[in-house]
């Protein structure tokens, strides 16, 4: 059985409201750690520039939190790296400190690794009876424990993000564009090569048809039994998201038998609050808007811009 | 006809690449760029391209260049395009410092050649309707004004992400941040508005620690007509397209004006119409009103068509090198408050 846990913070949350929400979850969450924890990584979710208050990254606030939590079960000895991969738009070089994670690492003395730099290995598995090799920093393989803090957010290519999309950024190549033809296989196949021990998932500020103060924290100890109630809350049939549905069928998490343990909010309540948006109209309108400006191009004449093409 | 070279071919050169082969008696003869990728457009168009502007210069018979290129590659194209003679049209913003804007206005007339800087703000429909107004005595006499301009920068992306060109991040390279990518446009609408703009306070902000500012907020006060200015800036908002978070409200003795009121409220619905505008005149043969869809888009081609057509017919340019100059002094003034001024 996998557990999934759904707890909130006050609205106008504070860095301690967030603390605690954090280190309930976990103690809600349970998880029967391994005995020895020495290293410890934690994949955040910045995957553009953007700053946490547009809900498209995850809150450093919330890796600060984790990191108390860790030091607090583990000692001070434990060896923890916040990561992240350089992306075809995004140079983590630049991010890190963009979004604030390097003052950050600096201030909890832990590491801030490139998931793009240093030791990296193809590893292949199969998804939907076909090979998929991808290259995986070592760090994620290696270490003791994976924790995934994914954002809870629309996305425009695979409808809703979380704790399976978030492990696709940790893919090596840089030009990850180059995946985007075969995305669902490859978000699967990166979750079948690394394994998230711990999600726990940012939904401060979401990202739906608009940016909203949600105040909700997920922990999970099955990244995609965590992604099925994510979706939920997000107003999706999780079995409707091409990756999720995909991930069900490669058996990658158990999405039979899921406990969510609700404690100050409850899975109804965070649904109806999530700014909802939908997938399906975000397609047909951009979509349609492309295609008629592409029509009303070679009838009239007119001048496209280039920052309407890709 | 005006034979017109393009030197960078990147998004902004694309544009005017773009803008250009619709200009009236405009031929755009050849472009450079060391990018390959960005030439291939040109040769798309059957644009002789070359992979180095002195290259161009040598090779082609040229009246005009455009020159499009990073801030920090600026000076020495311009340079050397003025000691071949060709008349200029620049993107803004003129220079990366002061000392800079001064050298190039040096050589440009030293050359007696002209040139132009792109600022396109001030040919918004919605700013030149309000500047209408303003000396209409519509407004009566203006007390205040305030100009808000807040956008991704260059930490945005369109349709698709694409990476920030690594020169946006460097303050040697790009010579400020916020204040002389978006600033310079609100400036030079003030200025041109208000005249003899001197800086009265000033700060630069750094939310996202860059080596440049990522918000700066300037009050400014005019010498000829005591108005007060609050020039509002920042690279710091999430936007995408066709959203613009962009204002100038000017409040005067007999009402108040704002630029909000005077663009169309709903660009997707604008952009219908104007489409269908141009179909029109596509079917009545006469000429687009090209990028009139995007709204914003549409200055690009028009101050373009402007400089070409005062080149062409030897008149004075629209904007002169001294308002850009002035324009240059009040950016350098809020960096040296600041202790961000670049010695170059």
């Amino acid at each position: 059985m996998s557990k999934v846990v759904l707890t909130s913070t006050p609205q106008n949350f504070t860095d301690s409201d967030i603390r605690d929400a954090v280190s309930r979850a976990f103690d809600l969450l349970n998880y029967n750690f391994p005995e020895k924890v020495e290293t410890v990584v934690i994949k955040a979710n910045l995957c553009y520039y953007w700053d946490y208050s547009t809900g498209e990254t995850t809150d450093p606030r919330v890796v600060a939190a984790i990191i108390d939590y860790i030091r607090a079960k583990f000692g001070d000895y434990v060896d923890i790296s916040v990561a992240e991969a350089d992306a075809t738009a995004m140079k983590t070089r630049h991010c890190f400190k963009i979004l604030g994670y390097d003052r950050l690492c600096q201030a909890k003395k832990v590491n801030l690794v490139n998931l793009s730099d240093g030791d990296i290995v193809e590893k292949e598995t199969v998804v939907d009876n076909k090979s998929v090799t991808l290259p995986v920093n070592k760090i994620l393989l290696e270490s003791d424990l994976v924790i995934n803090v994914p954002k809870m957010k629309a996305h425009n290519l695979v409808g809703m993000t979380c704790s399976l999309k978030n492990l696709f950024g940790a893919i090596s190549k840089p030009r990850k564009f180059s995946y985007h033809p075969n995305l669902h296989a490859t978000i699967v196949g990166i979750n079948k090569l690394v394994k998230s021990d711990i999600c726990i998932v940012d939904g401060l500020i979401v990202h739906g048809k608009h940016s909203k103060k949600l105040g909700v924290i997920l922990a999970g100890d099955d990244a995609l039994a965590t992604d099925f109630v994510v979706a939920k809350i997000m107003g999706f049939n999780p079995r409707s998201v091409g990756h999720l549905k995909l991930a069900a069928k490669e058996k990658i998490g158990d999405v039979n038998n899921i406990d969510v343990i609700e404690d100050t909010i409850s899975l109804e309540e965070a649904t109806k609050l999530f700014p909802h948006s939908s997938f399906l109209m975000h397609k047909i309108s951009w979509g349609l808007q492309l295609r008629l400006l592409d029509v009303y191009f070679k009838l009239s004449g007119d001048v496209s811009p280039p920052f309407l093409k890709s | 006809m005006l034979r017109l070279g393009l030197i960078g071919m990147g998004k902004m050169g694309q544009l005017h690449f773009l803008n250009a082969l619709h200009v009236k008696d405009v031929k755009m003869v050849a472009v450079a760029d060391k990018s390959k990728r960005n030439r291939s457009m040109a040769e798309k168009y059957h644009v002789t391209a070359y992979d180095d502007y002195e290259q161009l210069f040598k090779s082609e018979e040229l009246d005009a260049a455009i020159i499009s290129l990073p801030n920090f590659l600026r000076e020495d194209s311009i340079v050397q395009a003025a000691e071949k003679g060709l008349d200029l049209f620049v993107d803004k913003p003129l220079a990366r410092s002061l000392d800079e804007a001064k050298r190039i206005d040096e050589k440009v007339k030293k050359e007696g050649v002209r040139m132009m800087t792109g600022v396109n703000y001030r040919y918004f429909d919605c700013v030149q309707v309000l500047k209408g107004m303003l000396d209409d005595g519509m407004i009566g006499d203006v007390v205040f004004a305030t100009a808000d301009l807040v956008l991704n920068g260059p930490l945005g992306h369109g349709r698709v992400p694409t990476p920030v060109p690594e020169w946006w991040l460097s303050k040697e390279q790009a010579g400020g941040g916020a204040l002389l990518d978006l600033g310079y446009h609100l400036i030079d609408i003030l200025n041109w508005m208000f005249g003899d703009l001197h800086v009265e306070y000033s700060k630069l902000g750094y939310r996202f620690q860059l080596p440049v500012e990522d918000g700066a907020q300037v009050v400014l006060r005019s010498g000829k007509s005591g108005v007060n200015c609050c020039v509002n800036v920042g690279w710091f908002s999430k936007t995408i397209f066709p959203d613009f978070n962009f204002r100038v409200n000017l409040h005067g003795t007999v009402g108040y004006k704002s630029t909000d009121d005077l663009a169309p409220r709903n660009l997707r619905v604008h952009a219908i119409k104007a489409a269908s505008g141009n179909m029109l005149r596509r079917i009545t043969g006469k000429q687009l009103k090209y990028l009139s869809y995007t709204y914003y888009y549409h200055s690009f081609f028009h101050i373009l068509e402007l400089f070409c057509n005062a080149i062409q017919n030897d008149t004075e340019l629209p904007i002169s090198l001294k308002e850009e100059i002035d324009v240059m002094k009040i950016i350098d003034d809020v960096y040296r408050r600041s202790g961000a001024v670049l010695n170059v």
